[in-house]
């Protein structure tokens, strides 16, 4: 096997198009990863955002409720409040008071910034950003109440600087996403080790393969993790029967020139010698001569065509027995080939095909031969086993008779054309399947053939 | 008696054209498939002997071409190949006998003088009803639309028997003379089985179940 179909294999079975396990891990977890801490860290984001307002908040909905409380103690009297800085020094936040003749707001320079909130009455916090007021911040939360004391409505409004927050807040935001960066490249380092370590079992398969290839080992005998066991195993079976293959048809084609060298060599020894007159005796003995020749071409293309037991072939059964039962039926017509059989036309077995037809016809040709009327073939599938059985009418084989049927060289009758070589081939055949052949008397004393094979 | 050999092997064309001129067919020889197949057509032979290896084309391709044009004469095919599924494909094809070389010329001569008497008496007789015609000699369903279906021969002469009188309705005493098998006593399962057998090629509505009476065939579906 060429590395490229090596290679090829491999890619065809384990991914569509990309080329190592390593770079498709890498190429999904690392982006995953990424997009993961990317999101992890928006999502911080946005929550310390939300955290801190809502904590501003409250704290200014705080001040202004001790805002109310000390106006109510003061019955409304704003100016008898504690002005200047006296709030903005206890909790650092601008304020603004506003009563129907009064309003009262700390520091100055905010003035232009709170006047509109002031404008408005209800309870609620407002957030104020890009305003464009000098010596005042751009960015506040300004939280509102209106509320009235002794009959006189007030307006108080605290409010706070954010920008300061907003600083501290993004540095904290930048802290996070460096921790992040780091924590991603540490999860590269993490993958990239792991991949590495369960793939070194794949490393070692690779290197046997590549051993395998120039040829200084015959097996694969790498430890392979349990997913690629199997594999494994039906590689080094296919190898096996590879081997056996190789080994099979050496010898049947030495064989073959042993046996047919010979007849050639004396045949033409005959046509060359041109003194020699072709008398009838002569003629016959080249005639035999050819027709052994023959007949081990015959037996030997015969066996080297059976494929045996392989994976991924399976044949129709119903259908082929069919289409032989037919056309039996067209070359004996006097005769009737029946077929009996609970399997559907799609069923299949897990022979070969060619093989299943050579078990099927030389069977049916044999048994119509013999039979005086009628051939019957049944197929079942029980328990694991596929059987056939062939019965004919005819006058069947004595039980003394029926140990010899299929071995190669016997012949009970000879005068019935053909080689003989019909049970002898599907005994092959069926004991390439690891199956059975047997013979016995049919119930209208014909011969009957069952072929079990486990499948 | 008219016989075309189409054989392309010169040698054995020659030795075998005089065997059967010895046994009294008078021979055309042909080596190619284009001429087999003009010859086939417009000649009026009883038999042809057909090799399927031919250097311009397939045999079977020149059986095929000979069937389509009405030509009826009996046909056997020689094979160097003796693989069953060749042996199918070619009585498919239309031949009536094959023969793998090598072979006697007796045998041969033996083999076609059988293939002739079997074609003598041959018209080309079919039963039709409905959508379905029975090809008597070749045992096999022809559906409308193509479709050919073989048949074993207890399916055949059911089959026939049904389809030759439509509407008529067959017992199963009636039925069980045309089957034929090993059994010892065959029983109306039997029956039942091949009917079932054959309603899958003829679909369920075209052989319709009368209780208590027996089955028959509905030509109008």
């Amino acid at each position: 096997m060429k590395r490229g179909a090596v290679r090829g294999i491999y890619s065809m079975t384990l991914f569509r198009k990309l080329v190592s396990i390593k770079g498709t891990l890498l190429t999904l977890l690392l982006p995953a990863g990424i997009g993961l801490m990317a999101i992890a860290w928006l999502i911080h984001g946005s929550l310390l955002e939300r955290m801190s307002r809502e904590f501003v908040e409250s704290r200014l909905k705080d001040e202004v409720a001790f805002l109310e409380l000390n106006i109510r103690q003061a019955d409304g009297k704003i100016d008898m409040l504690k002005t200047g800085d006296y709030f903005e020094k206890v909790f650092h936040h601008a304020f603004a008071i506003q009563s129907p003749d009064q309003t009262n707001i700390s520091p100055l320079s905010w003035q232009p910034l709170l006047m509109p909130l002031l404008q408005f009455d209800g309870d609620e916090s407002v957030r104020v950003q890009d305003a464009t007021i000098a010596s005042a911040p751009s960015d506040i939360l300004a939280y509102r109440k209106s509320f009235v004391v002794n009959g006189v409505p007030i307006k108080v409004i605290v409010s706070e600087d954010m920008g300061a927050l907003k600083n501290s807040q993004a540095e904290l935001h930048a802290w996070t996403a460096i921790v992040s960066i780091l924590l991603v490249f540490l999860l590269v380092g993490v993958i990239w080790f792991g991949i590495n370590l369960s793939m070194r079992p794949v490393v070692s398969l690779q290197a046997a393969l590549k051993r395998l290839q120039s040829g200084e080992i015959s097996r694969i005998d790498a430890e392979a993790p349990e997913e690629f066991r199997p594999l494994v195993l039906q590689l080094n079976q296919l190898l096996d029967s590879l081997d056996q293959r190789l080994e099979r048809s050496r010898e049947a084609l030495a064989n073959l020139s042993h046996s047919v060298k010979t007849p050639i060599a004396a045949v033409r020894q005959v046509l060359d010698d041109t003194s020699r007159p072709l008398d009838n005796s002569v003629r016959h003995e080249m005639g035999s001569r050819l027709g052994d020749i023959d007949r081990q071409l015959e037996a030997e293309m015969r066996r080297s065509r059976f494929a045996g037991p392989q994976i991924g072939k399976s044949a129709y059964p119903v259908k082929q027995a069919r289409d032989l039962l037919w056309m039996l039926g067209r070359l004996y017509p006097e005769k009737s080939f029946e077929l009996s059989t609970s399997l559907t036309d799609e069923f299949r077995w897990p022979i070969e095909e060619h093989d299943l037809n050579e078990i099927l016809g030389n069977l049916l040709d044999n048994a119509g031969k013999w039979s005086a009327e009628c051939v019957e073939l049944s197929l079942e599938q029980r328990n694991g086993l596929a059987q056939i059985v062939v019965t004919d009418d005819g006058s069947g084989v004595s039980e003394n008779d029926q140990v010899h049927l299929g071995q190669r060289g016997r012949r009970l009758d000879e005068q019935t054309p053909g080689h003989g070589l019909g049970l002898a081939i599907v005994r092959e055949i069926v004991a390439r399947y690891e199956g059975e052949t047997s013979f016995s008397n049919g119930s209208k004393g014909g011969l009957k053939v069952l072929v079990e094979v486990s499948i | 008696m008219r016989l075309l050999l189409v054989e392309d092997d010169r040698l054995l064309a020659e030795g075998l054209a005089s065997q059967l001129e010895k046994a009294g067919f008078s021979v055309d020889v042909t080596g190619t498939a284009k001429e087999a197949m003009l010859l086939g057509v417009q000649e009026d032979y009883r038999a042809a002997v057909l090799d399927l290896g031919l250097p311009d084309g397939n045999g079977l391709d020149v059986l095929r071409k000979w069937r389509r044009d009405n030509a009826n004469f009996a046909v056997l095919i020689l094979t160097a190949r003796g693989d069953w599924q060749d042996k199918v494909s070619g009585l498919k094809a239309g031949a009536d006998d094959y023969l793998a070389k090598p072979f006697q010329a007796e045998e041969l001569i033996a083999r076609l003088s059988a293939i002739v008497r079997r074609s003598e008496g041959r018209v080309l007789s079919s039963v039709k009803a409905g959508h379905f015609e029975l090809d008597e000699n070749r045992q096999c369903l022809k559906i409308d639309g193509g479709t050919e279906h073989s048949l074993t021969g207890t399916e055949f002469r059911l089959l026939r028997c049904l389809m030759s009188h439509p509407g008529h309705i067959f017992s199963k005493e009636q039925l069980m003379e045309q089957l034929y098998n090993l059994n010892e006593s065959p029983n109306e399962n039997v029956i039942e089985a091949y009917i079932r057998r054959l309603r899958k090629l003829v679909g369920p509505e075209t052989i319709e179940t009368r209780r208590g009476q027996g089955y028959l065939f509905n030509d109008a579906v």
